[in-house]
């Protein structure tokens, strides 16, 4: 007990002490905070009203940021599965990174996912026993179910890996490898289901297709480990942390290949819909080329194409995936490609036309992109505050001997 | 007057104190009304702002707008309306009387008649009759008590349906890819796609020469995919059929929204904008009582004038008698003849929804 | 022979006091007086709402009918009936139908016409001098000297298509009945009797609540308010309106509000400029 209490203290500690540069990271993103908390009074005095939706767009940003997110989450398996399964030794140094990155991204997602709700203070209406939990019918139950479990499987995985180490005790493996594999499937669950949630209604045509699970883990795991690539090499340039080059090239050759059938299935969809265009590709249609005049989402859809298509171009030359200047901007085109084919891409045309043939528009108002950006403004606060405490204790900065050994 | 038995739509019970003259009589206003409103605004917030509130609504509790402030803490713990017991209803009931009372300015009742045995609600529209008027829209907006204004929630949308052309001329012109449903055009032009329906038509007159009309509500679907999605069970359907939302327990996740292939479902996206004296005091539980910001609405087949026997308010109101409701089980019902002896069809039907709204022809 | 003319020169001077007497024949006067615009003016505080016929057999006149209860409510922008009050509002019983269907003679009421024929009499008086002119010696169409807002052109009425004419359907004697092709009369409270001959199918139809409008009880045994034939349908002009439909065409209710971030709807009527250019779909200002 006692041990868990000085790693509790000692963890925290750790954290919030750091380089000039450490805290104007953190008063950046505390900026986007404060605007959040403004954004988030409005919405909740004022309702959902405050943002861009409509009854005929009813699932917005908030929503796309959480089903991209997931998949960011998803991503982490990248990490956690070479290094468990292929025995990588490079990633097995690094494991509890990806979980902690994994940590961060569901912590978003909750945040998305409370914020698109109408009622949150009704929250509790969902909770098992007290209120009414319609399991198995509804797949949104499930994703809470797999969200929740698996932000507890890499809480308790990463920690307790962390807590090890602090104590500098062996792994009891017993406990700890069955937890890494039931994360590495439960991994895969968060984005399917996620996935199911939206394809399993007939009454939007562009969801309703078996591709999107599939479609969803590639992506996942193209944009997951493009963002790990990109933590890693901040670590690696701001900490003496020594991320081996074995670890980010295998990184980089996963988002390759997961991107590269990403868009071959981004191109059989195409083609299946619209060599004899119906009416149920009338989403992508509109994606893809506007209607009449309203084309707010054409700009989106070519430019996050473009920078797929690049990057994945791009990734296949050997010389440049081991650039390791060039390689982060590259990750992160592919990052932000995702995310607008995710968001602007999947998920608001599968509102247009409405299920009675309505073409409309969305734009997101200034305080939804502001509760945006402040929800990933707290999960990269989160994020941080994760990679610092943890290699703060891979680095053997903070260990249960070193505090007791000082005293 | 002849009226024998028409229970919707009388006056309130007036055996208590009538405020639906309380402008006349100030002696009937409800005892919170004298409350401030920048006072019950605030409170309004309170409410919403919930869980992380809810120690300095308490706190608040003891100042002047008692009675308000203990009708949402008690409604936040209000159980699923289905859960609920007898006395829960009556509870919760009396609570929104109140609470609904003292915000109209009037006496307002919530009815929780349930469904009745052998009972089962059918609708049907005679589309070839539709002139597409959209009297049924704002009869329903009266009806419902339905947001108003910037905040318009309508649950009936009118779809204006062009009829095309085919003419020589227009052979060239391959498929237009618009709103007509019958295009000219050659095997190898370019096919876009025809979406059908024109939503906000506004002719000076209707209906127009070359089109017709298909008014789209909530079909109350045999099996409705909006049910089956929604987390927390608050919508469902009742015995006699419409499917139904309890809105204190909707969480507002607009699952259902996305779900419903019809687009029969509104959410508020802020708090309802309702005027006092457009309110209809009549309500029930699971109908047309007023709304709160941040859930989901719908068509409940007026289910405060059908479970008291009134056709809906929509069916009274179409000029042309193009809409039909009645009993199911009823075989000599309009709605049984209907399906017995015209050409009927239900939109969607793919979808394997059943819908218990039919369109037909004669 | 108009009655409606009768109105026209004796019933302005003792108007207002009538409506005092009795809304009844206020209601009728209401109905009478054809321009509405004139009516307004006379009494600005009246509103009258229109069921199915603006101007016609449909017309309502709105009043209290319990404390804070209307009988109707009216759309403020066309003036049609929004909601009932009270359904059953000025109604009689139907009465017998020829043909037995499975309704309750009992619980169908319709709201009565005949009551506004018995200032048939007036007219006599009024405008011609205590006499009526003489019935017409047959029933061959005639160029009207009366009636001329109603039917537009008598020597080519469209109702039958040339096949009937008035005294087909209106007793040439009687004049506050309608009469049948074996000389029987029918009351114009129950029009559906006359019509029925010819629209036999239709007439299936209503009886059976399949065609035309109820308005009560959803019950097949409940009371109901049966809207006969010449409350939508005006006998007379039936080609009335582009569609030739048997219905006059309406002003409708406004279109929804567009939603957040669609500030046109020109994206819906591009087709509407197609027909003559091809391919240069120029947004469209506004409606039709």
């Amino acid at each position: 007990m006692k041990k868990i209490s000085k790693f509790t203290v000692d963890y925290l500690g750790y954290v919030v002490k750091g380089s000039p540069k450490f805290y104007g990271w953190v008063a950046f993103l505390s900026m986007f905070i404060l605007v959040w908390v403004y954004g988030n009074y409005m919405q909740l005095t004022e309702g959902m009203i405050i943002t861009g939706l409509t009854d005929q767009v009813s699932w917005g940003i908030y929503l796309a940021n959480f089903v991209f997110l997931v998949g960011v989450a998803a991503g982490a398996v990248t990490v956690v599965f070479p290094a468990y399964v292929y025995k990588h030794k490079a990633m097995h140094e690094v494991t509890v990174l990806g979980e902690m990155l994994a940590i961060a991204a569901v912590v978003m997602c909750l945040l998305f996912v409370i914020m698109h709700m109408g009622r949150p203070d009704r929250l509790w209406h969902i909770l098992p026993v007290i209120g009414i939990f319609n399991w198995p019918h509804a797949i949104l139950t499930w994703d809470v179910l797999v969200l929740n479990g698996y932000l507890v499987l890499n809480l308790i995985g990463g920690f307790y890996y962390l807590y090890k180490k602090y104590c500098h005790e062996e792994l009891n493996k017993k406990f700890y490898l069955p937890v890494i594999y039931i994360a590495i499937v439960w991994a895969l669950s968060i984005h399917t289901v996620t996935a199911f949630l939206l394809n399993t209604m007939p009454a939007r045509p562009m969801w309703h297709t078996g591709m999107m699970p599939i479609r969803f883990i590639t992506t996942a795991f193209a944009a997951g480990p493009s963002l790990i690539i990109i933590v890693f090499l901040i670590v690696r340039n701001n900490t003496r942390m020594m991320i081996k080059d074995e670890a980010i090239n295998l990184l980089s050759q996963i988002v390759v290949w997961c991107l590269g059938i990403a868009l071959f299935l981004t191109l059989s969809e195409v083609v299946t819909e619209l060599y004899h265009p119906t009416e149920h590709s009338m989403g992508l249609q509109y994606l893809m080329f506007g209607y009449h005049g309203l084309n707010n989402l054409v700009p989106w859809f070519w430019g996050s194409l473009v920078a797929m298509v690049s990057g994945f171009i791009l990734l296949l030359i050997p010389s440049i995936r081991k650039n390791y200047k060039l390689l982060p901007w590259i990750c992160a085109m592919i990052f932000l490609g995702i995310w607008v084919e995710k968001g602007m891409g999947l998920l608001i045309p599968g509102s247009i036309p409405t299920p009675i043939g309505e073409i409309t528009q969305y734009s997101p108002t200034f305080l939804e992109i502001a509760n945006s950006l402040g929800n990933w403004a707290i999960g990269f606060l989160v994020l941080t505050i994760l990679l610092k405490g943890a290699i703060g204790i891979l680095l053997g900065d903070i260990s249960y001997a070193k505090t007791e050994g000082g005293k | 007057m002849t009226n024998k038995k028409i229970p919707v739509t009388q006056p309130a019970d007036q055996s208590s104190c009538s405020c639906s003259d309380a402008q006349a009589n100030p002696a009937c206003e409800m005892p919170d009304d004298n409350v401030s409103e920048s006072r019950r605004g605030f409170m309004k917030d309170v409410g919403g702002l919930s869980v992380a509130s809810l120690m300095g609504t308490a706190a608040l509790l003891t100042n002047s707008d008692e009675a308000q402030a203990n009708t949402e803490w008690a409604e936040w713990f209000q159980g699923n309306y289905r859960l609920m017991t007898d006395e829960e209803k009556a509870r919760a009931v009396a609570r929104l009387e109140r609470r609904y009372s003292s915000e109209y300015g009037k006496k307002v009742t919530v009815d929780t008649t349930p469904a009745q045995d052998g009972v089962l609600f059918g609708y049907a529209l005679n589309i070839q009759k539709c002139i597409g008027c959209r009297r049924c829209v704002k009869a329903c907006v009266q009806e419902n008590n339905q947001s108003r204004g910037e905040r318009e929630i309508e649950w009936i949308r009118v779809l204006k349906m062009e009829k095309g052309d085919f003419s020589v001329g227009k052979m060239k012109d391959g498929y237009p890819g618009d709103f007509g449903i019958q295009v000219g055009g050659n095997a190898y032009s370019a096919s876009g796609v025809v979406l059908e329906g024109e939503h906000y038509y506004e002719p000076e007159k209707v209906p127009d020469a070359d089109a017709f009309y298909m008014p789209i509500a909530c079909m109350q679907c045999e099996k409705p995919p909006c049910v089956k999605v929604c987390p927390v069970r608050t919508t469902y359907r009742e015995p006699d059929g419409p499917v139904v939302v309890d809105y204190n327990w909707c969480i507002g996740c607009r699952m259902c929204i996305g779900a419903c292939p019809y687009w029969a479902r509104r959410f508020n996206w802020g708090k309802p904008n309702l005027p006092k004296e457009e309110m209809n005091p009549n309500t029930h539980y699971l109908g047309n009582r007023p709304r709160m910001k941040g859930v989901v609405e719908k068509c409940t087949f007026c289910i405060q004038r059908t479970r008291k026997g009134r056709y809906p308010a929509c069916v009274e109101v179409c000029p042309v008698g193009a809409r039909k409701f009645g009993n199911l089980l009823d075989p000599n019902s309009e709605v049984r003849q209907i399906l017995a002896k015209k050409r009927v069809f239900r939109l969607k039907a793919e979808m394997n929804t059943y819908p218990k709204f039919f369109y037909f022809i004669d | 022979m108009s009655t409606q003319h009768c109105f026209r020169t004796s019933g302005l001077s003792g108007e207002r006091i009538t409506m005092k007497i009795s809304q009844g024949i206020a209601v009728v006067l209401a109905l009478l007086v054809a321009a509405p615009a004139v009516w307004a003016a006379e009494a600005a505080k009246e509103v009258v709402c229109f069921e199915s016929r603006e101007g016609g057999a449909s017309d309502v006149l709105q009043r209290e009918i319990a404390p804070g209860l209307l009988n109707v409510r009216c759309s403020p922008t066309t003036g049609g009936v929004l909601w009932w009050g009270d359904p059953y509002d000025g109604t009689v019983p139907m009465g017998e139908m020829p043909i037995e269907a499975d309704y309750s003679h009992a619980e169908a009421v319709v709201k009565p016409r005949s009551a506004k024929l018995t200032l048939l009499p007036i007219c006599g008086v009024a405008c011609h001098n205590g006499t009526y002119p003489p019935p017409p010696k047959n029933k061959d169409p005639r160029k009207l000297t009366m009636h001329m807002d109603l039917v537009p052109d008598s020597m080519n009425l469209q109702h039958g298509r040339g096949a009937i004419w008035c005294l087909d359907c209106h007793s040439a004697k009687t004049r506050n009945k309608f009469i049948g092709h074996n000389n029987e009369l029918y009351d114009f409270d129950q029009p559906q009797k006359l019509c029925g001959k010819c629209h036999g199918q239709i007439y299936r139809d209503w009886r059976e609540g399949i065609h035309g409008k109820r308005i009560g009880e959803w019950a097949t045994t409940g009371k109901k308010r049966w809207f006969v034939c010449t409350e939508c349908h005006n006998p007379h002009d039936i080609q009335q309106g582009k569609r030739n439909s048997g219905f006059v065409q309406l002003k409708p209710e406004p279109a929804p509000r567009l939603p957040k971030g669609v500030y046109n709807a020109d994206h819906e009527r591009h087709h509407l400029q197609k027909g003559a250019a091809h391919g240069e779909a120029k947004p469209a200002s506004g409606g039709h």
